[in-house]
C-alpha cells in the first residue's frame, strides 16, 4: 500500500513502527523522515563517497526493516536506527578502510547551499574530525553534530551513560590537542 | 525510482522476511536465564568454598607444621574455585549481553555478579546447603574426592600425633575410639585439653592430637568436635541442660 507524505506527517515514530510491522507500506515514512540525517550522518563519521553512503543505507535500512520487531518502546526510535546505521558504517568502514579525500567527503555531503565561511569551517571541523580516532569522532558528531543527549547516544553506541560522558571529554580534549597543531 | 522503491524491490524479489518478535524475546530471555543460572552455579561454588574454610582446622593443622594456606589448599577441592571463577565470568558476559546490559558499568557488571553470587552462596552456606551438596556431588561424581574424605584422611594419622572417630566407650579417663578404618584405640585423655564444645558421647564424633603410645594407645594433648552439621544444635541442648541445672 502506497503511503502518502501526509499521512506519514501525521503519525509519531511509534504508531509508525506498528503500523509498519502489519503494513510495509508504512515503512516508507520511516525512510522519509530519516534519509537524510542518516545520510549526513554516515558522510560525518566515515568519509565515504556518495555511492558508497548510499549503499551503507540502504543495506542499514534493510538491516532496520529486518529487525524492527526488536524494537523497544522505551528508547526513541531514532536510538534504534541510529543504532543500526552507526554499526552498518562502523562494519562497512573497517572492511574497506578506505582513505577517502576529505574534499571528496565534503563536497559529496548532502548540506544546502552553504556561504564560503560555512563551507571552510565545516571543512576545518571535518579535517580535525578525521584526525580522531573513531570512538571520539562518532561521539562528538553525534552530541555536537547530531545534538543527541547522553541517552540516546548511550543507546545507539551500547555504552553506559557514565561512559559517554567521560568519552565526550576526552574527545573535547583530543580535538582541542589536535585544532592546535 | 526513488532509493525506497529499489529498497523495497529488493525485499521483495529476494522474499526478504522479518525476523519474528519470539526470537528476539527469546534471547533476551535466554540472556537472564543463563545469567540467573551462572549465579547459581557461582554461588553454590562460593559456598562450597566457604564450608571448605569452616572444615579445615586452621589452628590445629598450624601446630603439625603447616602454614594456613597449605592447610586450606589441602582440603578445598580445586574444581569449586575453579567454578566459581568461570561462572562469574560467564554471568558478566551474559548480563552485558542481555537487553539492557550496556547500560551497566564494567565495575557494576561484576559488582552484580559477584555481588549475587556472594550473597546466595553465604546463604546457601548458613542454610546447610553447601556440606549436603559437595557431599552428593562426592556420591555422584566418582572422579571427585569429597572435603570430609580430604579431612578424614589428615586425620587418620596417628604416627604425626592425629587421630579421629567416633566414641564408643568413655571410662573415666580412658575413652574407646574406633578411627575411620574401624580400627579401635584405647585413649587416655587425663591430661588433654577437653573443650566444651566435646561432650564425650558414645558415637560423638572427635578429633584428638597428641602422642602414640603403641599399636593401638594413644596419649592425648587436645579434642575437639569433628565439626559441621549439628554441632551448634548440640551446643545448644548442651546450655539449656545447663541453665535448668541451675534452675
Amino acid at each position: 500500500m502506497y503511503i502518502s507524505e501526509e499521512i506519514c506527517k501525521s503519525l509519531d515514530d511509534k504508531e509508525i513502527v506498528s503500523r509498519s510491522l502489519e503494513d510495509m507500506g508504512y515503512f516508507r515514512c520511516i525512510y522519509l523522515r530519516y534519509e537524510k540525517s542518516l545520510k549526513r550522518y554516515i558522510f560525518k563519521i566515515s568519509n565515504f563517497s556518495n555511492d558508497e553512503a548510499e549503499d551503507v543505507l540502504q543495506n542499514a535500512f534493510l538491516n532496520i526493516w529486518k529487525n524492527l520487531n526488536s524494537y523497544d518502546k522505551s528508547m526513541k526510535l531514532s536510538s534504534f536506527i541510529y543504532r543500526i546505521v552507526h554499526n552498518e558504517t562502523i562494519s562497512r568502514w573497517r572492511k574497506t578502510n578506505a582513505d577517502h579525500n576529505l574534499k571528496e567527503a565534503i563536497m559529496n555531503s548532502p548540506s544546502e547551499e552553504e556561504s564560503e565561511e560555512k563551507i571552510n569551517k565545516s571543512k576545518y571541523i571535518q579535517n580535525i574530525l578525521n584526525k580522531m580516532p573513531q570512538k571520539y569522532k562518532e561521539i562528538l558528531v553525534l552530541k555536537f553534530l547530531e545534538n543527541m543527549d547522553y541517552e540516546e547516544i548511550s543507546n545507539i553506541l551500547k555504552i553506559p551513560e557514565g561512559t559517554v560522558a567521560t568519552r565526550i571529554n576526552r574527545a573535547k580534549k583530543s580535538f582541542v590537542k589536535i585544532s592546535k597543531i | 525510482m526513488t532509493n525506497f522503491d529499489e529498497l523495497l524491490k529488493k525485499i521483495q524479489n529476494e522474499e526478504i522476511k522479518q525476523t519474528p518478535k519470539w526470537q528476539f524475546d527469546l534471547m533476551n530471555i535466554s540472556s537472564i536465564a543463563f545469567f540467573l543460572l551462572f549465579v547459581a552455579i557461582g554461588a553454590i561454588s562460593f559456598s562450597i568454598i566457604l564450608f571448605a574454610i569452616q572444615q579445615t582446622d586452621f589452628e590445629l593443622l598450624s601446630h603439625m607444621g603447616h602454614s594456613k594456606l597449605e592447610a586450606f589448599l589441602s582440603i578445598l577441592p580445586f574444581i569449586w574455585l575453579f567454578l566459581l571463577v568461570a561462572f562469574v565470568l560467564g554471568s558478566i558476559y551474559a548480563l552485558y549481553k542481555s537487553k539492557k546490559g550496556y547500560k551497566f558499568t564494567f565495575t557494576k557488571l561484576i559488582g552484580f555478579s559477584v555481588g549475587l553470587s556472594v550473597l546466595f552462596g553465604t546463604m546457601f552456606f548458613i542454610g546447610g546447603g553447601a556440606g549436603w551438596f559437595e557431599n552428593a556431588f562426592a556420591l555422584r561424581a566418582g572422579f571427585y574426592e569429597s572435603i570430609q574424605n580430604k579431612k578424614e584422611k589428615i586425620w587418620q594419622n596417628p604416627d604425626k600425633g592425629n587421630i579421629a572417630g567416633y566414641i564408643q566407650n568413655v571410662n573415666g579417663h580412658i575413652i574407646e575410639l574406633k578411627d575411620f578404618d574401624g580400627k579401635l584405640w584405647e585413649i587416655d585423655i587425663d591430661t588433654a585439653f577437653v573443650p566444651p564444645s566435646v561432650f564425650l558421647e558414645k558415637d560423638e564424633k572427635i578429633k584428638v592430637t597428641g602422642i602414640i603410645i603403641s599399636d593401638n594407645k594413644f596419649n592425648a594433648e587436645g579434642l575437639y568436635p569433628w565439626g559441621g552439621k549439628g554441632m551448634r544444635n548440640k551446643m545448644r541442648r548442651k546450655m539449656k541442660g545447663q541453665r535448668q541445672k541451675k534452675e
